[in-house]
C-alpha cells in the first residue's frame, strides 16, 4: 500500500508502485479534475503541483510521489477562488473545459514564483498545455489578470 | 421510464400544466407533455415532474432549463436558457440547467438529441422563445387571479407577476403553490400566434452573461464521460487493430497478459454491423493493468481489403477516378460551363489536394456501460445520446439475438471534452457493452491517446481539379471536380438492421445521390453565369479511413480550394482579389437568398438537408420552419463582411514589412441552406530562406444575424479561427498500409499558444434570425493564409496543410 499527501489529506492506494500518478489520482482516489490527455507529458491536461512545481502527473510513478506534497485542482484553493480561477471565470476562458484544470495549475505555479510575468514569459510557461478548443486568445490576458489580483492581494477571500 | 402520462396527448398539443402535489406545484411546459420521473415516490411524498421538455419551474422559485443539446464547449445551455428566460421573465439567477436522460420514452417526447452543424440556436430559438412566452402568459393569468387583478393590468418581471394598478406582486414559486394551471396551446396553430418580444425589449438575450458551465470547469468539479464510476466496475483498454477498418481477428494469445495482476479477460469484440472491426479489448480491475494487458496480448489479424492502402496510393486512385467524367455526379449545374470555357479568352486550370485530419479531442473517446435489472445504461459524453441509444440497441439486438423492442437502453449524458464532430460515433459504447456481456461487470472503456488515433474518424483526403474561364477580366465559367471518400455512408443504423427509428435512411435510399456532407462549400455564393461542380465517391476511402464529419465538414477543404483559386483567377484576370470578389458577391440569381416567406421546393442542393430535417420528429412539412432562413439577404451580407474585415485589416493601405502579405477569404459555411457569413483576412510573414511562415494577425468579421451572447460568439470565432490556423499550419493525418501513422500529440500537431496570432473579431449583429457560430469561421483562415503567403513571396501552395518545404518549392517555381 502506498500513502500519498494530496490537498492536505492522506490517501491510500494498493496500485503497483510503477503506476502513473495520474491514474492513481483519477481512478483510485477519484479526484477527477486531473485529466488524462496523452500519457506522454506533452499535452499538460494532467498537470498537478508536486512540492509546488507544476508536474505532468502521467509521467510520475506512484513510488516517486510518496512523501511529496501534492496539490490537484481540487485543492488549489479552499473555496475555489484562487486568483487564477477568478481570472479564468472573469475572462470566460474555458470552452469544453477538459484541459483547463491543467492550464490553471500550470498558470498558478508560474504566478507563485513570478508575480509579474511578461506576456512572453507566460507564453513560454504555458506553451506545453494544449487546448483543442484553442481558448489561447484569452489565456495570456487571464494570467495577467490573475497576477494583478494576486498583487492587489484580493486572493485572501 | 416507470410512468408516463403522455397518453392521449398528440404532438400537436402544446401543454402548459402544473400539478399541485403534497403542497408543491410544478409548472412544466412541453411538447407534447409531461413525464413522471423515474423513482418518484408512489405515495407522492417526493413529487417530481421531471424532466418535461424545455423547462420546469419549482415552488422554490427555481427554473430548470432542460437542455437536449450537448455541452462541448459552445456553452449552448447558457444560450438556450437565455432565450427561454427572456421570454419567460425569470431572474437569470434563478436559472439552472439539466440534461434529459435518453430513452425510448424521452425520445418520443423530446425528439432527437443530436448536436451538430452549428445548428442549436438556429433551430431551437423560435420554439423555445415561444415556449418561454407561453409560460409567462399563463403565469401572468394565474398571478392576476391570485392578486385579484385584471390580467391586462399585470405583467411579469424577474420571476414575479406585478399588478401595475396596485403595485402588488407575487412570485412564480408562490403562484405554483397556490394555483392549479391546466391550459393547452395547439401546435402549431396557437403556438405560432404566441407573440414574441421585439428585439428592443430583450433583457437577457443579447447580453454577454457568464456561461453557466464555466465555474465547474475551473475547480475540477465538471464531470465528463471519462469521470464516471460505477460499483464493481472493470476497465477496458483496446489493442490497436492492424488496420483502421475491416481487419478480422484470427487468434489471441493471452499467456503474457495473464501474468499481469488484475487482468480479467481478453474480449474479442463482435463486429456485428461492421463496427469495431478487428477490436480486442483487455479487461482488467484497473485501467493501468488493462493498458499493460493490451500491450501483452498477442493478436493475429487478417488485415482485410484495405491493408495495402496508403495516402499516396489513394491520391493516385483519385486522379485516375477523375478521368472517368461520366462517373462524376453533378452537384452544381448553372448555365453551360463547356460553352463558357470555349468562349473564354483565357482558361486557368489547377489541381488542389488536402490531407486527412482528425478531431484529436482532448478527452479521448470513452464509454462506461452497465447492465442492471434488465436495463442497459450507457454513461458517456456524446454529440447524440439518441443515436447512441439507437445504435447500441441495434447492435445488442444482433449480438443477443433479441428484438430491438425487447431491449431497454438508456443513455446518460455528460460533458464532452471536445466534440468537433468526433463524438457522433458509438463504437466505444458497443465495445464496452460487449465487454459487459462477456464479463458480467460494468465496464469503463478508455482509449489511450494511441488507440484514439488508431481508431480516428478522419476527414477524407481530397483531390480537386478546378478550371476557370476568363473573358474581359471577368470569370465567365468555373468548374470544380472533387474526388474523396463520402462520409454519409457510415452514419446511422437504418432499416438494414431492422430499425424503423429515425435514421439517415435517406442515405441508403438515395445512395446514387451526392453526399452533401462531402461536397458542401463548393456551392459558393459568387454569382457565375456558368458554374459546375462534379463529385466522385472513392468508396474504399469512405470505409478505410472511416471518413467522417469534422468541424465544418466539407467546407474545411472546399473553401480552401475555392478561395485560394479565386485569388489565382483574380491574378489571371488582372484584378484585385478584394474588388474581384465584391463584384461577384452581388446577390444576383440564386445568391439572393431564400425569400423570407418560407422554404421553397428543394433545389438539388437542398435535397439532402431537406430529407434530413424533415425526418426530425418536430419538423413536419407544415410546422417547419417557423423561423427565417439564414440565407435571407444572401451574398450581399457576405460582401458586407468582406468590406468590414478588409477595412479593419488595413487592406490596400497598411504598410507591411518585407516578405509579408495580406490574404483574404470568405465563407458561407455551414451548408448552403444554413450559411453564416464570414470574412477573414490573414497577415502572414514568410521567411524566404526556410519557407517557414508566421501568422501575425487574423481579422475576422461575421454576420450571424441576431446574437444571443456576444462574448461567447467572440470565443467561438476566436477558437474556430485558430482551428483553421492549425489546419493550414500543421495538422496532418496519413494512412500507411491501412493504418494511421500518427499516434499522439508528438506527431499530430494542433496549434499551441506560442503560434497564436492576434485576432481581431467583429460581430455584425442584425435583426435576422440567428445562424450558427460554432464552426463557420474556421474555414476562411486556411485560404486566407495561403493567399497571404502568395502575396508575401509569390508562392502558391495548392495543398493543405502548407509545409515550409512546399512554400520553398513554390517560390522556386515562381523564380
Amino acid at each position: 500500500m502506498a500513502t500519498l499527501s494530496i490537498n492536505g489529506q492522506s490517501y491510500f492506494t494498493d496500485s503497483p508502485p510503477d503506476t502513473p500518478l495520474m491514474w492513481v489520482i483519477r481512478e483510485d482516489l477519484r479526484l477527477t479534475g486531473t485529466k488524462f490527455g496523452c500519457g506522454l507529458g506533452i499535452c499538460g491536461s494532467c498537470t498537478v503541483h508536486v512540492n509546488g512545481q507544476p508536474v505532468r502527473s502521467c509521467m510520475v510513478k506512484l513510488a516517486d510521489a510518496e512523501g511529496a506534497v501534492i496539490t490537484t485542482i481540487e485543492g488549489l484553493h479552499p473555496s475555489d477562488s484562487h486568483p487564477v480561477q477568478k481570472a479564468w471565470i472573469e475572462a470566460q476562458v474555458p470552452q469544453c473545459g477538459y484541459c483547463q484544470s491543467g492550464q490553471i495549475m500550470q498558470a498558478a505555479a508560474l504566478l507563485a514564483v513570478n508575480p509579474s510575468p511578461t506576456d512572453e514569459e507566460i507564453v513560454a510557461h504555458m506553451n506545453g498545455n494544449l487546448c483543442r478548443c484553442a481558448t489561447y486568445s484569452r489565456i495570456v490576458g487571464a494570467v495577467q489578470r490573475a497576477a494583478q489580483l494576486m498583487r492587489e492581494g484580493t486572493n485572501h477571500g | 421510464m416507470a410512468n408516463t402520462n403522455t397518453k392521449g396527448i398528440t404532438r400537436r398539443e402544446f401543454l402548459v400544466r402544473s400539478s399541485v402535489v403534497a403542497g408543491s406545484g410544478f409548472l412544466s411546459i412541453g411538447l407534447p407533455g409531461l413525464i413522471a420521473s423515474r423513482g418518484a415516490d408512489a405515495a407522492g411524498a417526493t413529487p417530481a415532474f421531471t424532466p418535461s421538455i424545455w423547462f420546469t419551474i419549482t415552488p422554490d422559485g427555481m427554473t430548470t432549463m432542460h437542455i437536449l443539446k450537448t455541452e462541448m464547449g459552445q456553452h449552448v445551455g447558457t444560450a438556450l436558457a437565455q432565450v427561454i428566460a427572456d421570454e419567460l421573465e425569470v431572474r437569470w439567477e434563478d436559472v439552472r440547467l439539466d440534461t434529459p436522460l435518453e430513452s425510448v420514452e424521452n425520445f418520443a417526447t423530446y425528439g432527437l438529441a443530436y448536436t451538430v452543424n452549428s445548428g442549436s440556436v438556429t433551430t431551437e430559438f423560435d420554439r423555445i422563445a415561444r415556449a418561454g412566452a407561453a409560460g409567462r402568459i399563463v403565469l401572468v393569468e394565474a398571478g392576476a387571479k391570485l392578486l385579484g387583478a385584471k390580467v391586462g393590468d399585470c405583467r411579469a418581471e424577474s420571476s414575479r407577476v406585478i399588478d401595475k394598478t396596485s403595485g402588488r406582486t407575487v412570485g412564480y414559486g408562490e403562484i405554483l403553490q397556490k394555483v392549479k394551471i391546466d391550459r393547452k396551446f395547439s401546435y402549431p396553430s396557437d403556438f405560432k400566434k404566441i407573440p414574441l418580444k421585439d428585439r428592443s425589449q430583450y433583457k437577457i438575450i443579447g447580453k454577454s452573461l457568464p456561461a453557466l458551465d464555466i465555474p465547474a470547469k475551473t475547480n475540477g468539479q465538471a464531470k465528463y464521460g471519462i469521470d464516471v464510476f460505477l460499483p464493481n466496475m472493470a476497465y477496458g483498454a483496446l489493442v490497436p487493430p492492424r488496420t483502421r477498418y475491416a481487419s478480422k481477428v484470427l487468434s489471441i494469445d493471452d499467456s503474457e497478459a495473464k501474468k499481469i495482476p488484475g487482468f480479467i479477460k481478453a474480449v474479442k469484440i463482435d463486429d456485428a454491423m461492421g463496427k469495431c472491426t478487428g477490436w480486442v479489448v483487455a479487461v482488467a480491475e484497473k485501467f493501468p493493468a488493462a493498458m499493460k494487458a493490451a500491450k501483452a496480448l498477442k493478436v493475429k489479424w487478417d488485415a482485410g481489403p484495405y491493408a495495402n492502402l496508403s495516402s499516396a496510393t489513394l491520391l493516385e486512385q483519385y486522379k485516375q477516378l477523375s478521368t472517368d467524367e461520366k462517373a462524376g455526379a453533378p452537384w452544381v449545374l448553372e448555365g453551360d460551363v463547356d460553352r463558357g470555357f470555349s468562349e473564354s479568352e483565357k482558361v486557368l486550370e489547377q489541381e488542389y489536394t488536402t490531407d486527412m485530419v482528425c478531431h484529436a479531442t482532448m478527452e479521448p473517446l470513452n464509454a462506461t456501460v452497465q447492465f442492471t435489472n434488465g436495463e442497459w445504461h450507457v454513461h458517456v459524453g456524446t454529440q447524440s445520446t439518441s443515436f447512441a441509444r439507437m445504435t447500441l440497441t441495434a447492435y445488442l439486438s444482433q449480438v443477443l439475438k433479441k428484438k430491438p423492442e425487447e431491449l431497454k437502453v438508456f443513455v446518460h449524458q455528460y460533458l464532452v471534452g471536445g466534440g468537433f464532430g468526433g463524438k457522433q460515433d458509438y463504437d466505444d459504447i458497443l465495445a464496452a457493452a460487449y465487454c459487459v456481456k462477456e464479463t458480467g461487470r460494468p465496464v469503463k472503456l478508455i482509449h489511450t491517446r494511441e488507440t484514439n488515433f488508431a481508431t480516428s474518424f478522419a476527414r477524407t483526403p481530397t483531390y480537386h481539379k478546378v478550371k476557370a474561364g476568363i473573358k474581359n477580366g471577368e470569370l465567365v465559367a468555373m468548374n470544380q471536380d472533387i474526388v474523396c471518400g463520402w462520409m454519409g455512408a457510415r452514419f446511422g443504423v437504418g432499416k438494414k438492421y431492422g430499425s424503423d427509428w429515425l435514421q439517415l435512411d435517406s442515405w441508403e435510399e438515395n445512395k446514387r445521390d451526392i453526399d452533401q456532407w462531402s461536397i458542401g462549400g463548393s456551392d459558393h455564393w459568387y454569382y457565375l453565369k456558368n458554374h459546375r461542380v462534379r463529385a466522385w465517391n472513392h468508396e474504399p476511402t469512405t470505409w478505410a479511413v472511416q471518413a467522417s464529419a469534422l468541424r465544418t465538414v466539407s467546407n474545411s477543404y472546399n473553401i480552401f480550394v475555392v478561395e485560394s483559386f479565386m485569388d489565382e483567377v483574380a491574378a489571371a484576370a488582372g484584378r484585385d482579389p478584394l474588388e474581384f470578389r465584391l463584384s461577384m458577391l452581388n446577390g444576383k440569381g440564386g445568391n439572393r437568398g431564400i425569400p423570407n416567406s418560407g422554404y421553397p421546393p428543394g433545389t438539388r442542393s437542398d435535397y439532402y438537408m431537406d430529407q434530413l430535417w424533415i425526418s426530425l420528429p418536430w419538423a413536419t412539412q407544415d410546422s417547419w420552419p417557423l423561423y427565417e432562413s439564414a440565407t435571407v439577404g444572401g451574398a450581399l451580407r457576405l460582401a458586407n463582411c468582406l468590406r468590414v474585415a478588409a477595412g479593419k485589416a488595413g487592406y490596400g493601405t497598411k504598410r507591411l514589412p518585407p516578405n509579408t502579405g495580406l490574404g483574404i477569404a470568405v465563407t458561407a459555411a455551414e451548408e448552403r441552406q444554413s450559411p453564416t457569413w464570414v470574412a477573414g483576412i490573414a497577415e502572414v510573414t514568410v521567411d524566404p530562406k526556410t519557407g517557414r511562415f508566421t501568422i501575425n494577425r487574423l481579422t475576422m468579421a461575421m454576420d450571424p444575424g441576431a446574437v444571443v451572447n456576444p462574448r461567447n460568439v467572440e470565443a467561438q470565432i476566436q477558437g474556430s479561427a485558430l482551428w483553421g490556423a492549425s489546419q493550414i499550419m500543421s495538422e496532418r493525418l496519413t494512412l500507411k498500409n491501412g493504418a494511421f501513422e500518427q499516434s499522439n500529440y508528438g506527431d499530430y500537431l494542433p496549434i499551441r499558444l506560442a503560434q497564436v496570432p492576434e485576432i481581431d473579431v467583429t460581430i455584425i449583429q442584425s435583426d435576422h434570425h440567428p445562424s450558427g457560430v460554432g464552426e463557420p469561421a474556421s474555414t476562411v483562415v486556411a485560404p486566407a493564409v495561403a493567399n497571404a503567403i502568395f502575396n508575401a513571396v509569390g508562392a502558391r501552395v495548392r495543398h493543405m496543410p502548407i509545409s515550409p518545404e512546399a512554400v520553398l518549392k513554390a517560390m522556386k517555381q515562381k523564380a
